[in-house]
């Protein structure tokens, strides 16, 4: 790996199949974090989520023996909460009851009120009726966004797959002429609201899916070390073009990496 | 003015819901224009993708309002679909409004290898739409019928999603390009006009979807109007693509037109 003289100024780190599948840490993980905290270099750790609120996952990993703060973690769910306070909307909210925290003062505006339109994952409100209204909402005027918080096709139930975000968000862009925002992995917007002011050039994204992850992360500057853990497959690194800046591995060695590149960086300086 | 000069215009083709009913009432006046254009001689059918109800449910209800028309006269898509399916040894998973059940009676729905999805209207439910897709995901090759793709139409409550959004869900969840019958598909127009014995030129449908019923039937070479009834909102006279041969408030003024542009 060719060493360089840029110095890192902001580590984002993907959480599920990076540090962590379910409930185990991938081994080495906690240790390599502690290592990459000695730097001081700032940390978000960064994923997309539809149900779990920056709580639930911050009492997650604490559970799993890492070391983190709560503001360090930035969720596709945090993104769009982040958008709606710094935008001022009033959103017609369509996500999980257990995401509902995350968007404390945001719950209860009047339809009259509404403008703007979140799609998380709601299977309660993903039928006719519901999704007439926010299509009515879409079509009140202009300006009033249609927000994704990520564009998932399908996940994994325990009774097989079922329906993501994705589907719904095209429904009503379909319906209503209108383009979403996705607030999630990949989008600009989410790697920028994560890294906030800090230069992407600077930054690097350790994950291991290498479209959302790595690719989404390199389309705006960053770096992307592809970790070989988690969803990984043989061959992901090619997927990509260019491809990504480091194929690690596991995190561990994407820390060593990192921290290699910080010791020449403050030796010349 | 009149912007439809064409003396050998002999065949007409109305949409129904927006256009002769907006919920459970008749649209003013377009009782007395279905009756003149009748009374003109010209030949006429109702062009629909109506799926919430069975032909012959809808003729019923349409003479109720006054109308001059019996169950031949409706061209909707459940029954191109169903000789389709027949045609083709398609066994249909059905996700369609139960008024319309009756007219899948007698199909094969064991082991399905397709999806057919209609206006189910409040079968439209998560869970509804998780099994058609786990249909779909599981075939080797998914097959998707949609009955019509239209965009919105307008209800007691107000606009409400119609079937085109729900299969923009699944086209995307399963990966699967659905294949249309109904308007705007143009073997569903050309069909029609087959059994009218009228060539394109010489027909016009009018409409309150821009896109489907206005666009679907100019590209085929019908005269498409557009009526500022039903559904219409002020934006479709600014459609991007589509740009209807004539705007007019409703039939009533479209069915003068009509006659008029045969003088
Ligand atoms: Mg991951
Ligand atoms: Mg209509």
């Amino acid at each position: 790996m060719a060493s360089r003289k840029v110095p890192i100024k902001a580590v984002l780190i993907d959480l599920s199949g990076t540090l962590h599948v379910e409930n185990t840490a991938i081994p080495g993980a906690v240790d390599s974090l502690k290592k990459l905290r000695g730097t001081g270099i700032p940390i978000k750790f960064v994923t997309n989520t539809t149900k779990e609120s920056r709580r639930c996952l911050f009492e997650r990993l604490i559970g799993l023996g890492l070391e983190l703060r709560k503001d360090e973690i930035w969720s596709s769910l945090w993104a769009a909460q982040d958008l709606l306070r710094s935008r001022n909307l009033k959103p017609m909210l369509m996500v999980d009851d257990a995401a509902l925290e995350d968007f404390s003062g945001l719950t209860d505006y009047g339809e009259e009120e509404q403008n703007a339109v979140v799609i998380g994952l709601a299977p309660s409100m993903f039928n006719f009726s519901q999704l007439s209204k926010a299509f009515r909402l879409l079509l009140t005027g202009a300006g009033v966004p249609l927000i994704a918080i990520h564009c998932g096709r399908y996940y994994k139930r325990c009774d097989g797959l079922a329906l993501g975000p994705g589907p719904f968000v095209r429904a009503l862009e379909y319906a209503s002429g209108c383009h979403s925002e996705v607030v999630g992995k990949p989008s600009p917007t989410f790697f920028r609201s994560a890294l906030g002011d800090v230069d992407p050039a600077y930054a690097v994204m350790i994950g291991d899916d290498v479209k959302d992850d790595i690719g989404g992360a390199q389309a705006m500057g960053m770096r992307g070390f592809l970790v070989q853990t988690g969803k990984y497959r043989t061959g992901d690194e090619s997927r990509i073009s260019p491809g990504p800046a480091a194929v690690c591995p596991s995190f561990s060695e994407a820390v060593d990496i990192l921290l290699k590149e910080y010791a020449q960086s403050e030796g010349d300086s | 003015m009149n912007l439809l000069k064409n003396p050998r215009l002999n065949g007409v083709l109305l949409d129904v819901t927006g256009v002769l009913k907006d919920g459970g009432t008749a649209i003013h006046g377009s009782v007395e224009a279905v009756r003149k254009l009748r009374e003109a001689g010209l030949k006429i059918r109702l062009v629909t993708n109506e799926t919430q109800v069975t032909r012959r449910a809808l003729a019923e209800n349409l003479l109720d309002l006054g109308y001059p028309v019996q169950e031949l006269d409706i061209v909707s898509p459940c029954p191109a679909l169903i000789s389709f399916l027949q045609r083709e040894n398609l066994r249909p998973h059905l996700l369609v409004h139960s008024n319309v059940l009756p007219e899948f009676e007698g199909i094969d729905q064991s082991n399905p290898n397709c999806v057919v999805l209609g206006d189910a209207a409040e079968n439209f439910t998560y869970e509804h739409l998780n099994e058609a897709f786990g249909i779909l995901i599981n075939m080797k090759k998914p097959r998707l019928f949609s009955l019509g793709r239209g965009r919105y139409y307008s209800d007691k409550e107000g606009l409400m999603l119609d079937v085109g959004a729900f299969t923009a869900a699944l086209e995307y969840a399963a990966d699967v390009k659905a294949e249309i019958i109904g308007k705007p598909q143009p073997e569903f127009f050309r069909s029609t006009l087959k059994d009218m014995g009228v060539e394109p030129e010489e027909a016009v449908m009018v409409g309150d979807d821009v896109v489907s019923d206005v666009g679907g039937a100019q590209d085929c070479g019908l005269t498409g109007v557009l009526v500022r009834t039903g559904k219409y909102r002020p934006s479709d006279e600014k459609h991007p693509t589509v740009h209807p041969d004539a705007v007019v408030d409703d039939l009533a003024h479209a069915a003068n037109l009509i006659l008029e542009s045969r003088k």
